[in-house]
């Protein structure tokens, strides 16, 4: 079970940092220092103001395609 | 001009996190992000047409908030980078404890960061690029945003003072996560 998970994570490091090895993987404490920084990021909520403003540049637009 | 159609917004929609935490890892400047984002989407929305279905939406949209955030940056005379530069320097950050480091001494080491390095470790080591996109986002060779993001790492260890990353290495930290190294 432990080597199912370490391969797991393991191939979704390298596969997603393309050869950078561990310079910035798990086992780096700034590659997860990193993350932690970006994740709560992304995490936090999206204020209304962006849905509104695609809603307004949709109406702007003559004819919508709905697809 | 072609309507934009549904699922481009619906996926507009869906990179507005990530491109959240990309403004503020440029700009550290929550408010100053979300302007950036909103003028993203704007012109995203208004050349539509010039992205190719099927390509990384995710890196096209980069490449835009990428290319406003330095136009801006260029008009305000970099007053943004400068006035967060002084403030950031004062910063004291201490060693890290039991390997432990803290959330906001990283934050204060990132800001110290000139921002070209800064948006290649953030592109590499947060973002899920890999080097080709990353330098494809910065119009620039994969040999230099391999150079930035080396070349941050080792000035975040300097700042952080954490003279390598062995101490930190899969002993200390990462057996928590991967489990022991020997299973």
């Amino acid at each position: 079970m432990k080597d199912m998970t370490k391969d797991i994570m393991a191939g979704a490091a390298s596969k997603r940092r393309d050869g950078s090895g561990d310079a910035l993987g798990p086992n780096s404490e700034i590659g997860r220092k990193l993350k932690q920084y970006y994740d709560e990021l992304v995490s936090d909520d999206v204020p209304d103001r962006f849905s509104q403003l695609l809603s307004q540049l949709e109406q702007a637009e003559p004819a919508l395609k709905k697809d | 001009m072609a309507a934009v159609s549904q699922g481009f917004k619906t996926d507009l929609l869906g990179a507005i996190p990530s491109l959240r935490a990309f403004a503020v890892s440029l700009t550290q400047n929550a408010d100053k992000a979300d302007d950036l984002v909103q003028e993203t989407l704007v012109k995203a929305w208004d050349k539509h047409e010039s992205f190719q279905p099927g390509t990384n939406l995710k890196a096209w949209l980069f490449t835009i908030l990428r290319n406003e955030f330095y136009s801006q940056m260029r008009k305000r005379g970099r007053e943004v980078q400068d006035s967060d530069g002084i403030m950031t320097a004062r910063l004291a950050v201490h060693p890290a404890q039991h390997g432990q480091l803290d959330l906001k001494d990283f934050r204060g080491a990132l800001e110290q960061l000139p921002e070209d390095q800064r948006e290649a470790i953030i592109l590499i080591g947060a973002s899920g690029f890999s080097y080709e996109e990353a330098a494809e986002i910065c119009g620039c060779a994969v040999g230099t945003i391999k150079s930035r993001v080396s070349r941050a790492r080792t000035r975040l260890q300097e700042i952080l003072k954490i003279s390598g990353e062995d101490e930190y290495g899969p002993d200390a930290i990462s057996t928590q996560v991967t489990g022991s190294p020997a299973s």
